[in-house]
């Protein structure tokens, strides 16, 4: 609300997460890659093997190319998304960290110092004085992941930062060691897998094969514990968004999971057993396993975070929690800076609200698209559910308006799509009554799942003592928002929950647990329907 | 009339003094500039002297950008390097500002990273290259050397509009998509025109003084660029004269006259064309005996003073334009000693560090090649 909002046709959050993930893909690698490096030079210079150090050569340039010219620029290109897209979270990550950075970049000047005198001086300097440099070149990368990694876990775990607002607090919070040990073990991964990618073809292959699965397995052992670890540190309602409930999240273990049991098998096989398996196209999936392993990865580091850029600081769409109670009394009209138009009666201001309120996750169509989560909401209905942001998944930050504000984007976010009109029969009664429910219930609520079940409620009821309880549905619970569906959709909404209520239960549901946004806003949970299974 | 709109300053404390961040702001800025002017200008000599060199009358040329070839990647390295070190402590300054007019120019701000990345792997291709002497080399030189130019052009608009937030809602309400640029300030141009224009003088000092170097092994061929360096030097340094005019003129008059007429702005001001005048009679002193005398040093070493002045200059000039809008003493200041000390003290490790390893280099090309052993 403070700054103007840089409308793209994509979620501000993906842009980031594209140009994040493809960084810490190539950055981790200058880490562990640095390491390998100077590793393998010492062993090569010990063993005299003048294939192995041939190879060091040719993968210290390579190694320069990508880390020194991708790596540092994309570096960079985070901290130019980050500002164009969550100005205020940026903001107030400097005027915290400020020191921090300035002590990374001195890290990050040794480091890129070094890597330019590594690569260049293999024929130039003794030995001895070319692994030096390559050894302070390991230590200033690791050093400033060291940093960074401090910064980046504060995000979602500021701990005491919160109540002292003291640097180290902040610096050093409850998952900063975790999440150390475990981007040092992908770093680990990281140098094997790129490893290969300048793989002797002659003399030596085995040996290098050998030595990147070794790096792969090494970095693969230690891997899991200190996910482990972090995930027993990071606060509940990021846990909770692990137990299955949603299906982004879901994919996304198995993603990080798959790819990296992909990679390793490939490393067992054509690493270790047969090396001269190891050609480009599967040195190009190992590529794609490590890039799909980090993408997972961030994925779930950013989305546990939810609905937090900064827990319990600012939310994901850059508002203030300090400033919600201002933008909700005064409205948003009166409080922000760059408005599209003045007049809050147009369909244009609830665009325009779209894009602040929203626009950091969701976009009208495409990827998070509202067009078809908003399908079957009239204007009404809308404007009543903005209220409840924070009971759907828990992943929503609170509506940052008044009471206009909510009138204006509901009304847009109702136009997305036209209105429901069904010509009900008893053939389609069923079916219609399911699109009702997913419209109106189905984002708070299941039947018989383990996402609020109302099953409880409405078990052993007819359709017409289903629909008796409708008109007080507002009143029952501060977070359920009034129903106002036509009479015709109430009709076959009563008899679809009716008839799902009734069926027998096959197994029980997982227990009903999940995150529900109270961890971060002032609602009030609804207590849970007592679930009874036959 | 609509008010205009200014981010609010972020409510936590400063983290450290505002003179501080200052300093740091000034000198890291200085080293960025260095180096960018390394890497622009430094791109343009190789440019212009490996299309010259293709003659085989004129083989120092050919010998010239193929020694330029190789550090191009290191001066451009530099210039990131230390310019995100610049735009840490500006941020923490002036972010109100720059996130600001960083949004309104969304698209072509982010793409300053992809262009980076195409100049950059242009200057490695190049000093692969170079020495065979392909034709395709210029191309892609020609590509980067473009590319650069055009990433200067970006930050000028930025850097102008983060200084004009007048011109913010109007802009936004134009084109919210990040589709802007500055244009509608007359000072863009030659401001834009002065950074080109200085970076190719800049690198010409430095040549002068890199020349002098060569001279100690190379007496003719060491002479030839200090001359040719020395000459493009006070040429494009007169032009800066005209464009520097040029940029005072298009400034608004309020604000050039606040600038000049404070007392430290004009003291900067007057420092800094002695300094420049100074610098060109050194070098160009220097540099027309037959044997060039080591005027050259202090006119190097003068113009280096003179890009300092002239960062300061641009401070101050950014200062006057926010002067209605930011009141940096007014800033709440809660400095964090202990990391602040911490962050000297790793700095000086650092510089020393990368001493070491540069003594490192130093002392391996003075040993006997027989030192340097495989194993």
């Amino acid at each position: 609300m403070n700054y103007p909002l840089w409308q793209l046709a994509i979620p501000g959050g993906m842009l980031i997460a594209l140009v994040a993930v493809l960084h810490v893909f190539v950055s981790h690698f200058a880490v562990g890659g640095g390491f390998f490096l100077v590793l393998t030079e010492n062993l090569a210079r010990r063993q005299k093997d003048a294939a192995l150090l041939d190879y060091c050569r040719r993968h210290s340039r390579f190694f320069a190319l990508l880390t020194l010219v991708f790596g540092a620029i994309s570096g960079v290109g985070i901290w130019f998304t980050i500002g164009l897209v969550s100005p205020e979270a940026t903001s107030t990550l400097i005027h915290t960290f400020v020191w921090a950075w300035a002590i990374e970049w001195v890290f990050f000047f040794v480091e890129i110092a070094a890597a330019i005198i590594y690569y260049r001086t293999w024929d130039s300097l003794p030995a001895r004085d070319h692994q030096i440099v390559g050894w302070i070149y390991f230590v200033a990368a690791w050093m400033s992941l060291f940093v960074i990694n401090g910064i980046l876990t504060f995000m979602l775990t500021p701990g005491r930062w919160i109540e002292t607002q003291n640097f180290w607090d902040g610096m050093f919070n409850p998952t900063f060691l975790p999440s150390l040990v475990a981007r040092s073990a992908v770093s680990v991964i990281l140098a094997g897998i790129f490893g290969y990618v300048t793989l002797p073809r002659q003399e030596g292959r085995e040996k290098v094969a050998r030595l990147a699965a070794l790096w792969m397995i090494a970095g693969a052992l230690v891997l899991p514990l200190a996910l482990w670890w972090y995930f027993a540190r990071i606060p509940q309602f990021s846990r909770l968004y692990l137990n299955g409930v949603l299906i982004g999240v879901r994919h996304a273990v198995r993603g990080g999971v798959g790819f990296t049991l992909l990679a390793l098998a490939i490393a067992l096989v054509c690493g270790v057993w047969k090396p001269r398996w190891m050609r480009a196209p599967v040195v190009a999936l190992l590529v794609i396993c490590g890039l799909g392993m980090i993408g997972a990865g961030e994925y779930l580091r950013e989305f546990v975070r939810k609905p937090w850029v900064i827990n319990q600081v600012i939310y994901a769409n850059d508002v203030r929690a300090a400033q919600m109670e201002t933008l909700q009394a005064k409205g948003v009209s009166h409080t922000a800076n760059f408005l599209l138009t003045d007049d809050t009666t147009s369909a244009a201001y609830g665009e325009n609200l779209f894009h602040l309120q929203c626009g950091s996750c969701h976009a009208a169509q495409g990827y998070r698209g509202m067009r078809r989560r908003v399908e079957g909401w009239d204007s009404e209905f809308a404007a009543d559910i903005l209220q409840h942001l924070p009971m759907m998944h828990g992943t929503m930050p609170p509506y940052a308006g008044d009471e206009v504000d909510r009138k204006a984007l509901g009304s847009y976010l109702a136009a997305l799509n036209p209105a429901w009109h069904f010509e009900i029969t008893d053939g389609n009664r069923l079916e219609v009554g399911e699109r009702v429910f997913e419209a109106r219930c189905g984002h708070c609520h299941s039947v018989n799942g383990n996402f609020r079940p109302l099953r409880g409620v409405f078990e052993n009821q007819t359709p017409a003592q289903v629909q008796e309880m409708f008109p007080a549905l507002g009143a029952m619970s501060p977070n359920m928002p009034n129903f106002n569906a036509p009479d015709d959709q109430a009709q076959a909404l009563a008899f679809y929950i009716s008839h799902e209520a009734g069926k027998p239960l096959l197994h029980k549901p997982a227990p009903p647990e999940m995150p529900t946004g109270t961890t971060h806003s002032q609602l009030v949970r609804p207590a849970q329907p007592r679930l009874e299974v036959r | 009339m609509q008010t205009i709109p200014i981010p609010h300053v972020d409510p936590l404390p400063l983290p450290g003094p505002v003179w501080l961040f200052t300093a740091l702001l000034l000198v890291v800025f200085t080293l960025h500039v260095v180096a960018m002017n390394s890497a622009l200008g430094g791109g343009i000599w190789a440019l212009w002297n490996y299309l010259r060199g293709r003659h085989a009358s004129h083989p120092y040329s050919h010998r010239l950008a193929r020694e330029l070839a190789s550090m191009l990647p290191v001066f451009l390295a530099f210039t990131v390097t230390l310019g995100v070190a610049a735009l840490l402590f500006v941020q923490v300054l002036f972010g109100n500002f720059l996130y600001a007019s960083s949004i309104l120019i969304g698209v072509l701000w982010l793409a300053v990273i992809p262009l980076v990345m195409v100049a950059y792997y242009g200057f490695y291709y190049f000093s692969y290259t170079a020495e065979q002497g392909k034709g395709v080399s210029g191309c892609v030189l020609a590509i980067s050397v473009c590319v650069l130019l055009g990433i200067a052009f970006i930050f000028v608009n930025n850097m102008t509009l983060m200084e004009s937030p007048e011109r913010w809602l109007a802009m936004y309400r134009a084109h919210p998509n990040g589709w802007n640029l500055n244009l509608g300030d007359h000072s863009v141009i030659p401001r834009y025109l002065h950074i080109v224009n200085g970076a190719i003088a800049l690198f010409s000092a430095i040549l002068a003084y890199l020349g002098m170097r060569k001279m100690k092994v190379d007496a003719e061929y060491g002479r030839w660029i200090v001359q040719r360096s020395a000459l493009i030097f006070t040429a494009c340094t007169g032009l800066q004269f005209l464009l520097g005019m040029w940029l005072l003129l298009a400034i608004p008059r309020a604000i050039a006259l606040a600038l000049l007429l404070d007392p430290l702005g004009g003291a900067v001001f007057g420092l800094a064309l002695m300094s420049v005048i100074a610098a060109m009679l050194l070098i160009l002193l220097g540099s027309l005996a037959e044997k060039p005398s080591s005027l050259v040093y202090a006119g190097f070493a003068m113009s280096l003073v003179t890009l300092f002045l002239m960062v300061c200059l641009r401070y101050l000039l950014r200062l006057a334009y926010l002067k209605p809008y930011v009141n940096l003493g007014a800033l709440a200041i809660r400095p964090q000693i202990g990391v602040i000390a911490l962050f000297l003290l790793l700095f000086v490790g650092g510089l020393a560090t990368v001493g070491y390893m540069l003594w490192l280099v130093a002392r391996s090309g003075k040993a006997p090649v027989t030192a340097v052993a495989p194993y």
